[in-house]
């Protein structure tokens, strides 16, 4: 439990992690390792926790008990943007983007921040030639760059997705989370979208909550099932759609994915 | 090229034109660029970062405050350049806007925008006790001084000053929306959940935007003491503060110089029209009303609107439907007007002694030079067929407008997708 920072060959590192709205728990002394370079899903059925699992990792919600290591850290009790700083980036489940600002900008402010110009004032942005030229890399990435100068608001859901990605890159953290990713999108997106996921992912850690087993499968190498709060279960997508209990309480009851 | 050609024009037209200006209009010149200053400094942090201060008076105030005790320190015999007054207004914008900055940003929306409301009606309320800072009810006095050659007794001399602060603050802040930092600021009004999220301090952020935007209004609250030589606490009220309000969103709060164009025309207007009634500040809401509900993006918003569509208006079809908007316009205004004047009359003090000796009857009034009986038909013709027929024009001229609207937009759309 007491890795060194920064050589832990865990990214994250979840230790009875305890949430609980009012005196209502949400989540329930949950562990969860997550190996540096992995690619790892946390799925469940609806209300389970996942995303307050995403809110408690982020800083968004302070935890109720417990604690959580980025990189050996620990990150409990920071604030979003300190644990943004230290190498953590998520995406949302709803398009949470710059809505009335351009594609291109609203991938800038994030390389802004990496760049550590966070209050500059005494120089304008469209001359900073390395701040631009990242930009515009990661807007071809997330293959953006022929609506760089659109509204971001304008864009379609699928590609608003895609730049919800693209922004979690911009600021350079190395352990990333997706909020179901592919969530509303038909199949040939979905595709696209797992594609886009897989390559930018690359190098990286990378957590999701999902709902497509499909997705899990095609993606993952571990898998985590969250039921009532509780870790039922951590292990391959292969081994996790065999696993019995995890059959009765969650793939069970939706036989349909 | 295209901006910089009218700007020049302006600026040339503003240096040459106000020495052949009366004193009445030097000094509304004076004060529509104060208006100006203030409004784009609000504007800053209402417009740009979404944080609707109704407060703002404070820092004006505070600035103006600040430079008349600068003033008469140099009255006293400090060396110091009359033209860098306003340096001490800036100075103390920024540190009151520093301190509540600090707190006032701790909220959003309405809760930031009740706590701004407080802190100014806390110096409101404080300044009439405080003989020492804000000289009590009456005030504080201080003369500008000569330096280096100037005088600084005209009003033409403080004119100028005005115009070099105002110009200069203008060039900065546009300066400002080209920095990362004035990026940021339009990303926290977007999205500040996910500007923290992006690795940025957003508490930290809106203090430094809510400190800037103090400064500059503490900049224009020195130009004003300067200018008067003197303040008192009603600087501080909420009138002060509606009054920056509504100059932006009269103007547009999403162009970068649209407070101005509310700044410039309410100063006008009430330097016109508070000569000729005293309902003029009855006019001046009917306006903002007006404003919201038929074009919520201002006038600026409107000029811009048609400037982006430019080559695709086809004035030769526009220009009959908008002229005729315009007379129906004037006409309901025309009958507006009409029945406003009229009820001031006739619930007036003066009308309420002239019916005592008619003996309780309704005798005629006075309005316009000529005289009107309140219960003659012919009285109330005018306002009727003003508004009845106004009203006829407008919905026919936007019966008209609209469609043609509605085909240069869909033909940019069209464009858009290609």
């Amino acid at each position: 439990m007491t890795d060194a920072p920064g050589n832990s060959p865990y990214s994250l590192r979840l230790s009875g992690v305890t949430k609980a709205f009012g005196s209502i728990p949400v989540i329930q002394d949950v562990d969860l390792d997550i190996r540096a370079g992995e690619r790892h899903a946390v799925i469940g059925p609806n209300g389970a926790g996942k995303s307050t699992l995403f809110n408690l990792i982020s800083g968004l919600f302070p935890l109720s008990g417990g604690d959580i290591r980025l990189h050996g850290r620990s990150i409990a009790g920071l604030s979003p943007h300190r644990i943004n700083r230290l190498g953590l980036a998520r995406s949302f489940q709803i398009s949470n983007i710059f809505h009335r600002m351009s594609v291109f900008e609203n991938l800038r402010i994030g390389v802004l921040a990496r760049h550590g110009i966070r209050f500059g004032l005494f120089r304008p942005v469209d001359r900073m030639r390395r701040i631009n030229d990242e930009t515009d890399a990661i807007l071809a990435r997330v293959g953006l760059t022929a609506r760089a100068h659109d509204l971001a608001g304008d864009l379609t859901y699928s590609e608003q997705r895609a730049l919800e990605i693209g922004m979690t890159l911009t600021t350079g953290a190395d352990v990333i989370l997706l909020d179901e990713p592919t969530a509303g999108m038909s199949r040939e997106e979905t595709a696209r979208a797992i594609d886009l996921i897989r390559t930018v992912s690359e190098g990286k850690t990378l957590l999701m909550v999902e709902h497509d087993m499909s997705v899990v499968f095609s993606l993952c190498d571990r898998v985590s099932v969250l039921v009532y709060g509780n870790i039922l279960a951590t292990d391959t997508p292969a081994a996790i759609s065999a696993n019995r209990a995890v059959q009765e309480a969650y793939l069970g009851e939706e036989a349909d994915i | 090229m295209r901006t910089i050609i009218p700007a020049a024009i302006l600026l040339i037209a503003l240096l040459a034109v106000p020495p052949f200006l009366g004193l009445g209009w030097q000094n509304a010149l004076v004060n529509l660029l104060i208006a100006s200053l203030f409004a784009l400094a609000f504007n800053l942090l209402s417009g740009q970062a979404g944080l609707l201060s109704f407060g703002h008076a404070a820092y004006f105030g505070v600035g103006a405050f600040a430079t008349l005790h600068l003033m008469i320190a140099v009255e006293d015999g400090l060396p110091f350049p009359t033209p860098l007054l306003p340096l001490a207004g800036a100075g103390a914008g920024l540190a009151v806007g520093l301190v509540a900055g600090v707190f006032a940003t701790k909220r959003s929306g309405v809760y930031f925008a009740l706590v701004t409301l407080a802190i100014a009606e806390l110096f409101h309320s404080l300044a009439p006790h405080l003989q020492g800072w804000f000289g009590g009810e009456s005030g504080i006095s201080a003369m500008r001084m000569p330096w280096g050659g100037f005088v600084f007794g005209s009003l033409l001399e403080v004119y100028y000053l005005t115009l070099g602060w105002v110009v200069l603050s203008i060039l900065v802040l546009w300066a400002y929306t080209r920095t990362p930092f004035g990026r940021l600021t339009l990303a926290l009004r977007d999205n500040e959940q996910r500007v923290r999220f992006l690795g940025y301090d957003a508490h930290a952020a809106k203090v430094v935007v809510f400190t800037i935007s103090a400064m500059f209004s503490g900049v224009a609250g020195a130009l004003l003491a300067i200018s008067n030589e003197t303040a008192n606490y009603a600087l501080f009220s909420a009138h002060v503060s509606a009054q920056v309000v509504l100059h932006t969103f009269v103007g547009g709060a999403t162009i970068f110089l649209g407070p101005v164009i509310g700044a410039v025309v309410f100063t006008l207007f009430a330097y016109i029209v508070s000569d000729l009634t005293r309902s003029w500040l009855f006019y001046q809401g009917l306006i903002f009303v007006l404003v919201m509900l038929y074009a919520p993006i201002g006038i600026g918003g409107v000029i811009r609107h048609h400037l982006r569509h430019w080559r695709s208006i086809d004035w030769s079809r526009l220009a009959a439907p908008y002229a005729l908007a315009g007379v129906g316009g004037a006409m309901i205004a025309g009958g507006v007007v009409f029945l406003t004047e009229c009820v001031a009359i006739l619930f007036g003090e003066e009308y309420a002694v002239a019916m005592r000796d008619a003996g309780d009857t309704l005798p005629p009034f006075e309005m316009a030079g000529m005289s009107w009986d309140p219960l003659g038909p012919a009285s109330w013709l005018p306002p009727i067929l003003l508004l009845s027929i106004g009203g006829l024009c407008l919905h026919r001229a936007r019966d008209r407008i609209k469609p043609l609207w509605d085909a240069i937009e869909g033909g940019a759309a069209k464009e858009g997708t290609r």
